[in-house]
């Protein structure tokens, strides 16, 4: 037992955790075509040792075939994928030093939890008691010691997961790849593994890459993340940045809730929305009079009625529906001329959110200009 | 009585037929026992009738006698009738071994083959199941002479083979699809060859359907009768066969004795698909792939 805490599993050959010490994947211009249909274009991507990077995109957006190119089960139609330094295109799946975790798990129903963890060191040969050694820490790490011998079908989801994880960590390998691994869990097991799969990829220091659909999943485990559209990265960026910052219409939509205005450009700073309002906004330097932007603005920036303050851009609706989320009231509201924006107030210690507002009542909205988002 | 709104649960029975819902006549038929009691009568009064009479202890088909087990010592005194059911066990045997390996095979070919003639292959797969066995032993007998090959034991054993492929296949088919391809990919992932992924995880994984195919076709192939008779040469004749010679100069409660020992050698390779998966550490047994109570 001492010897597990003392000796974490860890990458071989001195490669180390932690971040900052070259790269452990490099992507150039890799693309990937079945028949007609481009699943991946031209995507370039690097990711450094130790980090926790995210594929995120909804599904056909291309994440689980970039996924399966660095598993070696999809050879790029262009394009180079660097492992380390080196070009692995034309590497079998055998030989690359990548693990994956597979969403259905693809656990060996014929072994037994030992049988499958043991599987991939047996294939290399590994002496028999290092293994033995191994196979027990990577159990301890994912907390399933006492099933060593409990065989797959035996398990629960959530258990299953863990010896998938622990199959594909057991091999050291330089990356571990994650395919959706959560999607079959229920949503408070999900919120668990979610913690702990970040607390083991720290531990461990393995460059894992994530992929899922699940924004919420994404912003809260990555170190970084590439949302992905159409087979191309539209942005790649720390959860803040993505999430703050969105440079695109579709990143601003697919991370939280969409909220755009449409307008154009009518003076040094100002926009007038299709409401016919004039509003300012942070518009970049190369904006022209007359250029049609989309104004997004984050629900949770936006006040209500007296929670207005000074300086704040504001305008009048009508609620036009009012969802009750328990810490939250997100409430929709209709400004005419077919444009909406969604609000989302909180529960706080003073008020409780959730009998202010009824269908059909008349409010104001506002926000601070700078935190009003200008899209092309 | 009174506040017990009718619709509540438990409250049906008391309130006789007029509050008996559907659900209770659906869930409680009546005549089940009876009818059920029935069919199985119905399935099993033939066979009953078999291996009662096969212990009768005189030479007659109407009236049982007593016990005895003459007809049995007579079978197995019998050189040619002995001769012939170690044919039958030989043919079913060989039948087994080759047509589970080549079906196996096939059915690993038509679920990860991804071609667009794969639709069609899986087609074609299941046009032996339903050929009428008559137009398979003619069409058998005529290519056998056409090729002017001598009808013998192989003949009979190629022809059994032909028909037990496609019943390895459309078992081991089933269960191969409902694994997916994500296993192997798993596999090949934590450092086996492709071919290291099939002998040690495809395989295992679909060992009790296998075991299960492979009993299923022995049991077929040792009691055939149409394709045998139109295969069988000169040399001895499979029992099924041989059975149907001798009932033309007369039957004899031999044939029953005959019929229980056959139906014996079926049963213990339906009770070796059940128990062989459970020697090898399995849950499953090839039972349940063959009755279809197989999860995910």
């Amino acid at each position: 037992m001492e010897s597990a805490t003392a000796e974490p599993v860890e990458p071989v050959g001195g490669t180390g955790g932690g971040n900052g010490n070259g790269e452990a994947i490099r992507l150039e211009n890799v693309t990937k075509r079945f028949g007609e249909f481009t699943a991946v274009d031209a995507i370039d991507l690097s990711i450094p040792k130790g980090e926790f990077f995210s594929l995120l995109g909804p599904s056909g957006c291309g994440k689980t075939t970039t996924l399966r190119m660095l598993a070696g089960f999809e050879v790029p139609s262009e394009g180079q994928i660097l492992l380390e330094g080196d070009p692995v295109e034309d590497v079998p799946p055998y030989e690359r030093n990548v693990n994956m975790v597979f969403q259905s798990y693809a656990l060996f129903g014929h072994l037994d939890v030992t049988g499958n963890v043991a599987f991939g060191l047996k294939r290399r040969k590994v002496p028999k008691d290092e293994i033995e050694r191994r196979v027990a820490e990577a159990l301890e790490l994912v907390s399933l010691g006492s099933r060593a011998k409990s065989r797959p079908s035996e398990l629960s989801g959530g258990q299953r997961q863990r010896v998938a994880l622990a199959r594909a960590l057991v091999n050291r390998p330089a990356v571990l790849l994650l395919d959706e691994p959560l999607g079959a869990l229920d949503l408070k097991l999900r919120r668990q593994m979610q913690v702990e799969l970040k607390q083991i990829q720290r531990e461990v220091g393995i460059t894992f890459v994530y992929v899922t659909h699940d924004q919420e999943e994404a912003l809260s485990m990555s170190d970084r993340i590439a949302v992905m559209s159409d087979g191309r990265i539209a942005q790649c960026g720390a959860p803040e940045e993505v999430y703050e910052h969105p440079t695109e219409e579709f990143v601003a939509g697919f991370i939280g809730i969409s909220n755009l205005l449409e307008g154009v450009v009518d003076g040094p700073g100002t926009v007038k929305v299709g409401t016919g309002m004039r509003i300012a906004a942070p518009l970049p330097g190369d904006c022209e009079l007359g250029d049609t932007v989309q104004l997004s603005v984050r629900p949770e920036k936006i006040a209500v009625d007296e929670d207005i303050e000074e300086g704040m851009v504001s305008m009048s609706g009508r609620v036009a529906s009012r969802i009750y989320h328990g810490v939250n009231t997100q409430i929709t509201v209709d400004l005419g001329e077919g444009a909406h924006l969604v609000a989302l107030e909180q529960q706080t210690y003073t008020a409780s959110a959730d009998d202010r507002w009824e269908e059909g009542m008349a409010v104001r909205l506002g926000w601070h200009p700078e935190n009003c988002l200008v899209l092309r | 009585m009174t506040g017990v709104p009718p619709t509540a649960v438990g409250t049906g029975r008391r309130f006789g037929r007029r509050s008996r819902t559907r659900e209770d006549a659906f869930d409680r038929p009546r005549f089940l026992k009876l009818y059920s009691g029935l069919v199985y009568l119905y399935l099993f009064i033939p066979i009953a009738v078999v291996v009662l009479f096969s212990f009768n202890s005189v030479k007659s088909l109407q009236s049982f006698q007593g016990f005895s087990t003459q007809w049995y010592s007579d079978f197995l005194n019998d050189p040619t009738l002995r001769e012939s059911l170690f044919v039958s066990l030989r043919i079913a045997v060989i039948t087994m071994v080759i047509a589970t390996i080549i079906g196996t095979a096939l059915a690993i070919g038509l679920v990860r083959a991804r071609t667009r003639w794969s639709p069609a292959a899986n087609i074609l797969m299941l046009i032996p199941l339903v050929t009428p066995e008559i137009v398979a032993g003619v069409s058998a007998l005529l290519i056998f002479s056409q090729l002017g090959i001598q009808l013998s034991f192989w003949t009979i054993v190629i022809a059994h083979i032909t028909f037990s492929i496609s019943y390895v296949t459309v078992v081991v088919r089933g269960r191969l699809a409902s694994m997916g391809d994500e296993v192997e990919q798993a596999a090949m992932d934590l450092g086996a060859t492709r071919f290291q992924a099939v002998r040690l995880v495809l395989l295992p994984e679909l060992w009790p359907a296998i075991v299960a195919a492979g009993l299923l076709t022995f049991a077929l192939s040792f009691d055939d009768f149409v394709l045998s008779f139109f295969t069988t040469g000169e040399d001895a004749q499979p029992l099924p066969v041989r059975i149907w010679s001798a009932i033309r100069f007369g039957v004899s409660p031999t044939i029953n004795a005959i019929g229980t020992l056959m139906m014996v050698v079926s049963l213990t390779a339906v009770v070796a698909a059940v128990l062989l998966p459970r020697f090898f550490g399995r849950k499953e047994s090839g039972i349940k792939v063959l009755t279809g109570q197989e999860g995910g």
